[in-house]
């Protein structure tokens, strides 16, 4: 009775996972095919497959320049929103002040704004300034949108963070800096990577924004918009399946990175 | 402006004594919005002394402490140490070193990197450090190997080792403690009381306890001050606090004692009961109300054969086995409960009403 109880449990558990796993990654699966047809046009089943639409992504100017912005982009944008929203959690999640939860409040408020009136709005605001929107622009843009979202995914790690070790660092005779760099930031380090990793998957794939704001250049979302709008080639599939599989790549490489460190640091302490 | 206060506090005969105290508080307040948490207190303490401050939740001694560390600045009056005013000298500038109630080690770090961090601020080199640390690894009993283990993965009783290990790198002058003990069971902490005594007597250091722990007090302090309300109440050896507490309030906070309110009649004094109340000749108390305080074990059983000075009647209604000794509560006839202590071969027999008493020079008679 009770065997079969498990059984079945464990069936469905396994059926389950089967169903999920299908449900993400057919969709990738069909684009990285589609990206492999000779043919012109989106259409299954492929009839014949080739390699010619991956080499033409590959080699293609339009192409490189596209993943360039996009790329500097999510960069500058993780580096700049990590840094404001470090010091943006800290100011709420660790002092006490007049007006911290209005703060706590408004910051919230731009991630609830529908990302292509905020686009707009902003794009309104860079004309009435006289600046003519670039991808610089849209890094602003971004980061109106972004920095709130890693503010609150540092501040978790910062609310759980005991002042007290900030006191017995300094009651150590460590000072604010010393304190910062041995005490602070490596214990709060796990919230400012998750923050900049948010920070740079929110703007790599970001298209309302870049859309309204980065003028004339342009990133990867909104060329992949644009083309299958009108022009569709299987470039789109191509490239996006590149994109999925760099970031596979990545993925698998920092996983690597760690599990050596955390060798490393093992062995270390063992002959220690 | 403050300097100048300072030499003018140094100059002043009144307060040097010798030996010069080591830190010195000078009516030391602490004001939060309008709350004195310290509300004046004026405290010696000499070089290689073990006072503990003891005192209710909520007492100020916790605030007290942090001004003594540096991480609250008082209101007013005046901290030194040694001589020289520390009111406003952040707490990494000073030769004193808190060890934290939650201990607040170092979770990212192992045991030797949380010993040896006080040497790493002073960029001392890494070999020298590592010996320092397992020097003091062995002072406070902690095993060799420990000093790569992950420091949340110690116990209770180790973890409380590493924070004092870690104090002791920094080599402080004077050594606060903030309840470090209470949060462990009880066994461990009487062992660790007597380690941390021990320590106290090597190292020849000041150290400064607090703890609301009446018997941590006793088991390891040179001095104890009892704090009420944001003041020193008494100040004393451990015996002093014990047999002449200043007043109802350090007596019932040493342990659990009977009270008897008595005012003033003709000379002599009088119960609430109308009874007559005799006292040690050399009670002098200022007002006409006063309190008898009795502890349990100096109650006793009264009875044809061994009077008391002073007795009363009640009945016994609960009876607890303290194993070597037993305790009884008593109701008196009117309504109040009196403990009583007596040796386990002292057992009461009878039943229903007894007598007990006690002798005028066994009681503490205090004011109010």
């Amino acid at each position: 009775m009770q065997t079969v109880g498990r059984t079945r449990t464990h069936f469905l558990i396994r059926a389950w996972t089967a169903f999920v796993v299908l449900a993400i990654y057919l969709p990738i699966a069909c684009g990285a095919l589609a990206g492999l047809s000779k043919g012109r046009y989106f259409a299954f089943p492929i009839r014949i497959f080739s390699t010619e639409w991956w080499g033409k992504t590959w080699d293609s100017f339009e192409i490189h320049v596209l993943v360039q912005n996009s790329v500097l982009i999510a960069l500058i944008v993780t580096v700049l929103s990590v840094l404001f929203a470090f010091f943006g959690a800290l100011a709420f999640a660790r002092y006490p002040w007049k007006g911290r939860r209005a703060f706590q409040r408004l910051l919230l408020l731009p991630i609830f704004f529908p990302q292509p009136v905020l686009g707009l709005a902003l794009l309104l605001w860079f004309n009435a300034l006289g600046i003519s929107p670039t991808w610089k622009t849209a890094v602003v843009a971004h980061l109106v949108w972004i920095v709130p979202v890693v503010t609150l995914v540092i501040a978790i790690q910062v609310f759980s963070f005991d002042p007290v070790l900030e006191e017995a660092a300094s009651d150590l005779g460590a000072s604010r800096l010393f304190t910062l760099r041995t005490v602070t930031l490596p214990i709060l380090w796990p919230g400012i990577w998750s923050g900049a990793l948010f920070a740079f998957l929110l703007s790599w794939g970001n298209f309302p924004l870049s859309l309204y704001t980065a003028g004339a250049d342009s990133t990867i979302p909104k060329w992949l918009y644009s083309k299958m709008v009108a022009g569709y080639t299987p470039m789109v599939p191509a490239l996006g399946t590149m994109s999925t599989l760099t970031a596979a790549a990545l993925l698998l490489g920092g996983g690597l990175v760690r599990f050596l460190l955390r060798r490393r640091a093992e062995l270390r302490a063992r002959e220690g | 402006m403050s300097s100048v206060a300072a030499s003018a506090l140094s100059d002043s005969s009144a307060v040097s004594k010798t030996p010069r105290p080591v830190l010195q508080l000078v009516d030391v307040r602490k004001v939060f919005d309008g709350f004195a948490a310290v509300d004046g207190i004026s405290l010696d303490i000499e070089e290689g002394e073990f006072v503990t401050i003891v005192g209710p939740s909520g007492s100020g001694k916790t605030t007290l402490l942090r001004m003594l560390a540096g991480l609250e600045s008082p209101s007013e009056g005046y901290i030194t140490l040694r001589g020289e005013l520390i009111n406003d000298v952040p707490s990494n500038r000073r030769p004193t070193c808190l060890v934290f109630q939650s201990l607040a080690l170092f979770p990212h770090m192992t045991v030797g990197d949380n010993i040896e961090f006080p040497l790493r601020v002073r960029k001392m080199a890494p070999e020298e450090r590592r010996k320092r640390a397992l020097e003091l690894m062995a002072k406070v009993r902690l095993p060799e190997d420990y000093y790569s283990k992950n420091v949340m993965l110690c116990s209770g009783g180790e973890k409380q080792r590493v924070a004092l290990a870690r104090a002791f790198a920094y080599d402080p002058d004077v050594l606060f403690f903030d309840e470090p003990l209470s949060a462990l069971d009880y066994k461990l902490k009487k062992l660790l009381e007597k380690e941390l005594k021990d320590l106290h007597r090597e190292s020849g250091k000041t150290f400064v306890y607090i703890t609301h722990s009446l018997e941590e007090a006793m088991v390891m302090s040179d001095r104890i001050g009892v704090m009420r309300a944001g003041k020193v109440v008494q100040i004393g050896t451990p015996e002093q606090i014990y047999s002449t507490p200043a007043d109802r309030f350090v007596a019932e906070f040493f342990g659990e004692v009977n009270v008897v309110p008595i005012r003033r009649a003709d000379g002599g004094w009088l119960r609430r009961d109308g009874k007559p109340v005799a006292v040690a000749p050399d009670v002098s108390i200022d007002g006409d109300e006063a309190s008898v305080v009795i502890r349990p074990e100096y109650m006793r059983f009264v009875t044809e054969e061994a009077g008391a000075d002073n007795t009363l009647t009640g009945t016994i209604f609960n009876e607890y086995s303290l194993g070597s000794r037993l305790q009884y509560q008593v109701r008196s006839r009117t309504g109040r409960t009196f403990l009583i202590e007596v040796p386990r071969a002292a057992a009461w027999k009878g039943n229903g009403e007894v007598t007990i008493g006690w002798d005028a020079g066994n009681a503490i008679v205090v004011g109010g």
